[in-house]
């Protein structure tokens, strides 16, 4: 008989460690809360910084995931975890060998920051509107125009103590890089400002997209933070900030400020955490038990992490660390049930 | 004769010198208020700032400034701020922005 | 002559020295503020002295410095302790002094005779109807000593008697303390001894001394009876010689107090002699460290009002103390005698720098980023303009209700200068002041509505608008509501709301918010409300804490918002907004916005 596994959640990290998991022939179980697979991924327009659309990257694995009748639960919400099986909000348990957590991030809500007005003002959008937006193959301002004039900044909801974002969500530079570029191509003749505190360009070819994205399409990069925003009467969007390179304050009015939100640790990690007696880290992610060689592995034997739920991370560092939890799971059954 | 600078010119040397700056002011500033160094060069504090609309007052570049052991002027330059507050709620990094002002005022004041 | 040494007895000099200095010492003292006071409060006091007010005074003294009715209210189990002690003692010295008069009529008798009249008199004890004394005096002790235990029982555990943090002393209100401690004990005991000696005595002494004699071999009495009087005399010449320089003097600063108050004398933004009294009239009960947040969510133990009023009259007061505090008026509200501590606080800020050079903000002049015409005029405030949902409901309101508008500050203003004041640059804060108030004036307004509170108590207190009506927006908001010029339509939404320290303690606006949540929806009533209600932390009074601090104070106040089941938490300031905003689950709005929300 195969060695079960369940794997809390089904996007990218879930989904990705369950097929690994398979390969190695034990039996993984995917509860996802969502009605379907898939997670934050889903709906994303195209990736950094290939611009490879999500779809193929993410449509051939849920694929898979049907194809190898790996049995999923839907609208599922798990509220206990332990080494040995999952507790849902049901009050059903479903045992297991050993247990993934791939609960993954929750969105920064951008309304938290008031002085941006997002929700108030009609051209204030979020990095994952544009994203929708993309996917819906139009993106314009409320009134159904086209955007002349278009801000984007960066850290909302990241590196942030007056929201309770210390942390730095990794993603959203070479996000804010990618997504001026695409406005850059959809309307060559505007101009795209990228307001930013660092440029943090960790990986592969992402210097380079920054660099291309400042010669080759002219996005103007503003090193300073976004102070507020006011809407004028034709439904722009005027903002404040310093320039801090010049020492001197900005003013600029815009016709569309997109907002690259963070990403803040799940509302429901601490009721989990503390049902499996795990640590938190201080952002309130996961605790991995130690940053080098056991960063997929808890303080708990037998429960295992996959994905954004320790920490930021990009998609394809995601995909790579499900491989890994899949391998330590593999690894950790192994030694359980030889030794018995 | 203009162009010589006698180091008593209203014009400042181009040169942060840390070689002859003395920081123990700057220190002093900073032991009492270690958050002062958190700052990761936002503007936020500059970008909000009251008296910044309305003159010509950088909040962030003056405390760098101090930092570096620059304290020419900085207390008649912070003697613009009007202490509104609106730096400290929006600064990322929570530095407590009033009580720095009045204790950099303290330090190179004569109270 | 013959009184005089009739009178004596060795033992009676550390008490009869401790009172000459204690009336020497506070005599001085009292001479010396008073002759400090500027002009103008030397002319309330000629103005005041043959009024009304001196004999309301009067009345006040009796209900507060000898039955301490605001105590009682507060608590009166502390009441009871100091009443027991303080009317307790008075009356043993009234009825003593009747007592002494009944025996040897209209005769001088020197201090020391009253006080030690069973000492010098024991033979009346002989006399049949002196019973009645005996007993009086007796009951009197027994209850003053009943005070003295529960003072020794609350100094052990504090919670028993409803504080959950007593203060720490000086020196001085340790020796004094200790002396005050010993004084009952020491008269029950050498009065019990006397009896015992000399027969007689009431219920209490009269039995003691009874058994004593019984017990006590009579030469070993006779040995220790002088001696119990030389230890209560010199309980009494310690106490007497320790109480100026002591918490105790506030039960001689506190009379005069009553009357200078009722003259009109009030605490100023700068610090006058008339402080004098209202810093040594703390009598460092400690009733205001429980209500201060500082001291609850913090645990800081020693910025609170006691210890602030404490440092500045010993001259030790840091500016740290001095700055740390959120200035909500918490304290100030509980104060049981209703010391001005805010003002006092914001006068020991008030630095030397404080007197501005004259380039100071030349940059004010002649700034003017209004917009809009009309006779209502709108001033945001510096942080509102960070909480621009509350401008656009204002906005909103203002175009339901057909009111034309003059914006003071949609593109940036002049602070209102209550900050600068806060932090005690009085002076420097007026530029701003003048600066607002022109601006006012140049644009001819009548009302004035401001969103944030900190601005409605600068502008009502300091600005002196005549002719200009200044309005919260919870206010003008009611009245539009109240005229019918907006009608929101009420839901179920269930709300709760924080009241802002500075439109509620500070301005006394309570209902106004009330009444226009009630007509847009349900509103629940936090643990802590109105006048008893809590800081959200972000005070601007305080330049001392740091975020996490201010977010402590926050997370604290936020879960009893939230505990009430709400489904919003509203509040009528953009600084209280933020702060619980940044620790809420549930959605923080402005009063403004959610009526806004729900015209039509």
């Amino acid at each position: 008989m195969a060695y079960r596994v369940v794997i809390v959640g089904g996007g990218a990290a879930g989904m990705q460690t369950a097929l690994e998991l398979k390969s190695r022939g034990i039996e993984p179980i995917i509860v996802e809360r969502d009605i379907e697979l898939g997670g934050k991924a889903r709906g994303w327009h195209k990736l950094f910084p290939s611009f490879t659309p999500a779809g193929d990257i993410m449509q051939p694995i849920a694929q898979r995931v049907k194809d190898e009748h790996i049995r999923c639960f839907y609208g599922q919400e798990v509220i206990g975890i332990a080494s040995d099986g999952v507790t849902l909000r049901s009050e059903e348990r479903i045992p297991a060998d050993a247990v993934v957590v791939a609960t993954g991030f929750t969105l920064f809500d951008a309304h938290r920051k008031q002085e941006y007005g997002y929700g108030l003002y009609d051209n204030v959008i979020t990095s994952v509107d544009l994203e929708r937006m993309m996917n819906g193959g139009r993106v314009t301002l409320t009134d159904g125009s086209e955007p002349k004039r278009i801000a984007i900044l960066h850290c909302v909801g990241s590196r942030d103590e007056k929201v309770g974002q210390k942390h730095c969500s990794k993603v959203c530079c070479i996000t804010g890089v990618k997504q001026a570029i695409e406005l850059k191509q959809m309307f060559p003749t505007a101009d795209v400002f990228n307001f930013y505190m660092d440029i943090r360009m960790f990986g592969p070819g992402y210097e380079e997209l920054y660099r291309e994205a400042q010669e080759k399409y002219n996005v103007h990069f503003v090193r300073g933070r976004i102070s507020e925003a006011a809407e004028t009467i034709n439904k722009r969007i005027q903002i404040k900030a310093e320039d801090t390179l010049t020492g001197r304050p900005l003013r600029m009015t815009v016709d569309m400020l997109v907002l690259l939100v963070g990403m803040s640790a799940n509302y429901d990690n601490p009721t989990l955490a503390a049902s499996a007696g795990l640590p938190l880290a201080p952002n309130g992610y996961f605790k991995a038990n130690d940053s080098f060689l056991g960063v997929v592995r808890s303080q708990q034997e037998g429960i295992f992490f996959a994905g954004t739920v320790t920490a930021p991370k990009s998609l394809a560092d995601t995909l790579a660390e499900a491989s890994l939890t899949a391998s330590a799971v593999d690894q950790y059954l192994k030694n359980k049930y030889n030794a018995k | 004769m203009r162009n010589i600078n006698f180091g008593y010119g209203i014009s400042r040397p181009r040169v942060i010198n840390m070689d002859n700056n003395d920081l123990r002011k700057s220190n002093a500033i900073i032991a009492e208020m270690p958050e002062l160094q958190a700052c990761i060069g936002c503007g936020s504090c500059t970008a909000s700032c009251t008296a910044g609309n309305l003159t010509d007052f950088n909040f962030r570049k003056l405390h760098t400034s101090v930092r570096r052991g620059e304290y020419k002027g900085a207390y008649e330059e912070l003697s613009k701020c009007m202490l509104c507050g609106k730096c400290r709620l929006v600064c990322p990094r929570g530095i407590n922005t009033r009580g720095l002002v009045m204790l950099i005022k303290r330090k190179l004041g004569d109270f | 002559m013959d009184d005089i040494l009739l009178y004596f007895a060795p033992f009676t000099i550390p008490f009869v020295v401790g009172t000459l200095f204690l009336f020497i010492a506070v005599g001085v003292k009292w001479v010396l503020w008073l002759m400090r006071l500027p002009r103008v409060d030397k002319l309330l006091i000629r103005r005041g002295i043959f009024t009304r007010q001196t004999l309301i005074a009067v009345w006040e003294v009796i209900r507060e410095s000898l039955l301490h009715v605001r105590i009682f209210k507060h608590n009166p189990v502390l009441g009871y302790m100091h009443a027991s002690l303080a009317f307790g003692w008075f009356l043993l010295i009234a009825v003593g002094w009747i007592e002494t008069t009944v025996y040897l009529g209209a005769d001088f008798v020197p201090l020391q005779g009253h006080v030690f009249f069973k000492y010098f008199a024991p033979h009346l004890a002989l006399q049949e109807h002196y019973a009645v004394f005996e007993q009086l005096m007796d009951a009197l002790l027994l209850i003053v000593l009943s005070g003295v235990m529960l003072a020794w029982f609350k100094r052990l555990r504090s919670k028993a008697l409803g504080m959950r943090r007593t203060t720490k002393h000086v020196l001085f209100d340790r020796i004094a303390l200790s002396a005050l401690w010993f004084v009952f004990p020491a008269r029950l005991v050498a009065e019990s001894l006397t009896v015992a000696v000399y027969g007689g005595g009431g219920f209490l002494t009269g039995s003691i001394g009874g058994w004593l004699a019984e017990v006590v071999p009579a030469d070993v009495l006779a040995m220790v009876y002088e001696p119990a009087w030389w230890f209560y005399s010199c309980a009494l010449g310690v106490f007497f010689v320790a109480m100026p320089f002591s918490r105790y003097m506030h039960i001689l600063t506190e009379i005069p107090l009553i009357f200078l108050r009722r003259w009109s004398l009030r605490p100023n933004k700068e610090r006058r002699s008339y402080d004098n009294f209202e810093v040594e009239a703390c009598s460092r009960c400690g009733i205001c460290i429980d209500p201060c947040q500082l001291q609850a969510d913090l645990g800081l133990n020693d910025t609170q009002s006691v210890y602030f009023l404490r440092d500045r009259r010993y001259n030790m007061l840091s500016l740290k103390i001095a700055n740390n505090c959120l200035m909500c008026g918490r304290c100030e509200a509980k104060c049981p005698v209703g010391i001005n501590l805010n003002t006092l606080r914001l006068n020991s800020r008030a630095k030397r720098r404080n007197i501005p050079h004259e380039g100071r903000y030349r940059y004010l002049q002649g700034i003017d980023r209004s917009s809009g015409m009309g006779k209502v005029g709108y001033f945001a405030g510096c942080m509102t303009s960070l909480t621009p949902a509350v401008q656009r409901s204002m906005e909103r309101i203002f175009e339901a209700a057909g009111e034309e508008v003059w914006y003071a500050d949609r593109d940036g203003g002049v602070c209102c200068g209550r900050p600068l004041m806060l932090s005690g640059e009085t002076d420097a804060a007026r530029k701003m002041m003048e600066s607002n108030r022109a601006l006012f004036r140049k644009h001819e307004i009548t009302t004035l509505v401001t969103s944030c509170p900190i601005c409605l108590k600068v502008f009502k207190e300091e600005y002196h608008l005549e002719g200009v009506e200044v309005l919260h927006h919870t206010e003008y908001i009611d009245r539009l509501i109240a005229e019918g010029r907006i009608t929101p339509k009420s839901d179920n939404t269930a709300y709760t709301y924080h009241d802002p320290c500075e439109l509620g303690r500070g301005c006394g606006i309570y209902d106004a918010p009330r009444r226009v949540i009630g007509a847009v929806g349900k509103l629940a009533e936090p643990k802590h409300t109105r006048r008893d209600a809590l800081c959200c932390g972000s005070s601007l009074a305080n330049t001392v804490i740091n975020d996490g601090q201010q977010l402590r104070i926050a997370q604290r106040m936020t879960a009893e918002l939230e505990a009430t089941g709400c489904d919003t938490i509203v509040t009528a300031c953009p600084l209280c907004n933020k702060a619980i905003a940044r620790a809420a689950t549930r959605p923080a709005r402005d009063i403004a916005e959610i009526v806004a929300k729900n015209i039509e």
